[in-house]
């Protein structure tokens, strides 16, 4: 089943901060969207608007067509959409299956049975990668293996479109080429849309099928990665203006 | 005068240096540019000791400090302006100023550098008895600067002091930090602003993914096509 | 949800039930005294087991627990003082009314987190006090004096009833679905609410039952005083008693609060006559040191040390 989320003209602000300010995207089935940005561009708070994290202060979203903005982050997850955290957040006390259970029994799959949950939760584990460590308490894990877990969850809940905040980061050149090979076939085997925030340019280039630019909270630019890496806009948001004069 | 040598370090066990050497020679403006996330501000905090490299050395002139504690670096001679300011936004501007003072060697003289730290910013004597909270962007990175200088530097090291602020006055700020570095002052700045770095650098080092790949006089390093090819990682 | 198979379910729910039907049938044969002894060690163990639901399950720490007993203890002594009803009737008010209190108290409080809920739930008994003071219905300062004799057997059979749907639906909770979203909720609320748990209908729901039964507990325990009382009613001391149990027996498991509660009760007891004044600052310093070196209870800790009793102790 085809799915599409459209943001449009999103604005948040926090007191007198305007971290978003009029940002307007679309989310499919089956393709990846990079969302790029320097520091600070208000990345994040979008993603959470996306997510039903923060309320929007103006903008809707709406998920195939219904309008979802200020629902709160469980119903959205019913809905099929879901988020992975920056900071990986397990539940300590369980064993990484029974962290994908949780996922398994109260995301859209509403699996009823937790030995069921816990039997189809080997699978996903094994499609990150971390099937030897199924039965080892999330508290053991290593914070890549944590970022996997993460992954993991997001997949159990049986999302169709899924928001992914910086699962890139950290890796070392060997380990980023391999994560972004099974991100990869894990995407083409799943078919969720993804929008994807991160710094890591390698992985936003070779991914995404569409890339959006934001800096201070406004879009700059938006096409394929190819083009926004062209875009002036973009070259001057991330290198500084040639204009920026200073004499030595 | 400063020299990393081959720096990895990270927090809670993500690695965000993987291989950092750099020098910044005595006198010299030195810059540190690349996209966000390559690990620039994790580099100065190797520096100011906020955070410990996993292997590699720091060295400040001709000793080893990798494991000398944050807070005894500026009586090293070693000052920082971090990235946001970090300011103490219910004291004064003059109050800020003088905490940078609080080395034991800058104490006597404190009054000195403060009509020094005066002259370079005549905004700041102005706005002397009014809270950091209160002042603009601008005028608080100039604090920042200045609270810095205080601590009577070896080298001055300054993380973004481009960030958030108009265009117009980043320039203002660089032709201050270049001032100082005509006044003898050793810099190491870091940057994501590449341009205006450059501009005013001796000499720079590029960053991405957390290692150095690139590094020379400014006049090498401004080409467009092989920045853009570090910022956005283009093959 | 299918009720699970008999040979499904687990050593520790056979243990208590075998305890409890052990108990049930030799009750009829037990002298006065030594009744009156059990059914307080009862009221205690089925408060534990109320508190366990919210505080032990969710981590949510109420110091305001003791309000909804003292809800069932009016609600018993209003309704049999007045308008002569059963006691058992009483009882089955006083978990209602508790019930509604919670479900009130749960939709403002439970938004609060951690040590802020804990504060807001330390005000509830001071203002349910001042409240029941100035109401005249309610005996006032006086508090209401009850004329319904002393029938230990009965109240025996009650608690006992009590204890076993708590321990039933503790189980029931625990094993299930339920029991993951909450094991969730309790390890990290926010990443629990971003894979589609309802945290705050979850902990309604904990609060809700959590209410229910020590307002029916405080309906016996108002009948075996005959009479309710208000500052003993609204004592804070007593939360600090059931919190004591689950913490010593060992938060959100299933036998932790009968164990905490004998571990409690019975010391406090017999060494109430040598230690006169000063069994609460005994009682504080054995839950500052368990919660500092044995955070598991008693349970919690032999199922960490003793792996052989893990499959055992629930």
């Amino acid at each position: 089943m085809s799915r599409t989320l459209e943001a449009s003209e999103i604005h948040k602000y926090f007191g007198g901060v305007k971290a978003v300010q009029g940002v307007s995207l679309t989310l499919e089935t089956a393709r990846i969207i990079g969302l790029i940005g320097p520091n600070g561009s208000g990345k994040s708070t979008l993603l959470n608007v996306i997510a039903g994290i923060e309320k929007p202060t103006k903008g809707t979203v709406t998920v195939d067509g219904r309008r979802v903005d200020g629902w709160p982050a469980h119903r959205m997850v019913e809905l099929g959409v879901a988020k992975t955290h920056q900071i990986p957040k397990p539940f300590l006390g369980m064993t990484c299956r029974e962290n994908v259970a949780v996922a398994m029994m109260y995301g859209s799959r509403r699996e009823g049975e937790p030995a069921s949950a816990l039997e189809e939760s080997r699978r996903i584990l094994a499609m990150v990668g971390l099937d030897r460590r199924a039965d080892a308490p999330a508290s053991n894990l290593t914070v890549q293996e944590r970022k996997r877990l993460e992954f993991a969850r997001v997949l159990a809940t049986g999302a169709g479109l899924v928001l992914l905040d910086e699962i890139f980061a950290g890796l070392s050149p060997d380990e980023l080429r391999d994560a972004i090979a099974l991100f990869a076939r894990v995407q083409k085997e799943q078919g969720f849309g993804a929008l994807v925030v991160e710094h890591v340019m390698r992985a936003v280039m070779i991914l995404s099928d569409f890339v959006v630019v934001i800096e201070e909270g406004r879009k700059i630019a938006e096409g394929s990665p190819k083009e926004v890496v062209e875009d002036p806009a973009v070259i001057e948001a991330y290198l500084g203006s040639e204009a920026t004069n200073v004499t030595p | 005068m400063l020299r990393l040598d081959g720096v990895q370090a990270g927090y809670d066990g993500t690695q965000v240096l993987w291989d950092v050497t750099l020098a910044a020679e005595k006198g010299a403006m030195t810059v540190l540019i690349g996209p966000n996330g390559a690990g620039k501000s994790t580099t100065l905090k190797v520096i100011n000791g906020l955070v410990r490299p996993t292997r590699g050395h720091v060295v400040f002139q001709g000793e080893d400090i990798t494991r000398t504690p944050a807070h005894e670096r500026p009586g090293k001679g070693i000052a920082a302006c971090p990235e946001g300011r970090r300011l103490f936004p219910l004291l004064t501007t003059e109050g800020n100023l003088r905490l940078g003072a609080y080395p034991k060697g800058a104490r006597s003289s404190a009054d000195e550098t403060l009509t020094y730290v005066y002259e370079l910013f005549p905004r700041l004597r102005e706005r002397a008895r009014v809270k950091a909270g209160r002042l603009s962007g601008g005028e608080q990175q100039m604090v920042g600067i200045g609270r810095a200088l205080m601590s009577k530097p070896s080298i001055l090291v300054l993380d973004e002091p481009s960030l958030g602020l108009a265009p117009k006055l980043v320039s203002e700020i660089f032709v201050k930090i270049r001032e100082l570095r005509e006044a003898g002052l050793t810099v190491l700045m870091v940057e994501q602003n590449a341009y205006a770095a450059l501009r005013i650098a001796d000499f720079g080092y590029v960053m991405q993914n957390g290692h150095v790949v690139k590094s020379g006089p400014p006049n090498q390093l401004l080409d467009l096509e092989e920045l853009r090819k570090a910022y956005f990682a283009i093959p | 949800m299918k009720w699970p198979k008999l040979r499904a379910i687990g050593p520790s729910l056979w243990g208590i039930g075998v305890f409890l039907l052990v108990l049930g049938g030799l009750a009829p044969w037990i002298p006065r005294f030594p009744l009156t002894i059990l059914v307080n060690l009862l009221i205690f163990a089925a408060l534990a087991y109320s508190l366990n639901f919210i505080t032990g399950l969710t981590g949510y720490v109420n110091f305001g627990h003791v309000v909804f007993m003292a809800v069932g203890a009016y609600t018993l002594g209003y309704t049999v003082g007045t308008i002569r009803l059963h006691p058992l009737g009483g009882v089955a008010l006083g978990g209602l009314m508790a019930l509604v209190l919670a479900l009130g108290l749960g939709a403002v409080t439970l938004r609060f987190r951690g040590v802020y809920f804990a504060i807001a739930s330390l005000v509830t008994p001071l203002a349910g006090l001042n409240i029941v003071l100035v109401l005249p219905a309610l005996g006032g300062g006086q508090g209401i004096l009850l004329n319904i004799g002393f029938d230990p057997l009965s109240w025996f059979y009650t608690i006992w009833a009590i204890i076993a749907t708590e321990v039933g639906l503790t189980y029931w909770i625990t094993h299930g679905r339920l029991g993951y979203g909450i094991r969730a909720i309790k390890s990290d609320e926010d990443a629990a609410k971003s894979l589609g748990v309802n945290a705050p209908r979850l902990k309604l729901f904990l609060f809700a039952l959590s209410g229910l039964f020590a307002g029916a507990t405080g309906g016996v325990y108002a009948w075996t005083t005959s009479g309710v009382f208000p500052e003993a009613a609204f004592d804070l001391t007593f939360s600090l008693r059931m919190l004591a149990m689950i913490v010593i027996g060992g938060m959100g498991t299933l036998l932790g609060p009968l164990i905490g509660a004998i571990a409690v009760y019975l010391p406090s007891r017999f060494f109430l006559t040598i230690f006169i004044g000063t069994e609460s600052i005994i009682i504080g310093l054995v839950v500052i040191v368990i919660a500092l070196f044995v955070p598991g209870g008693i349970v919690g800790t032999l199922r960490k040390y003793v792996p052989e009793l893990r499959r055992i102790l629930e």
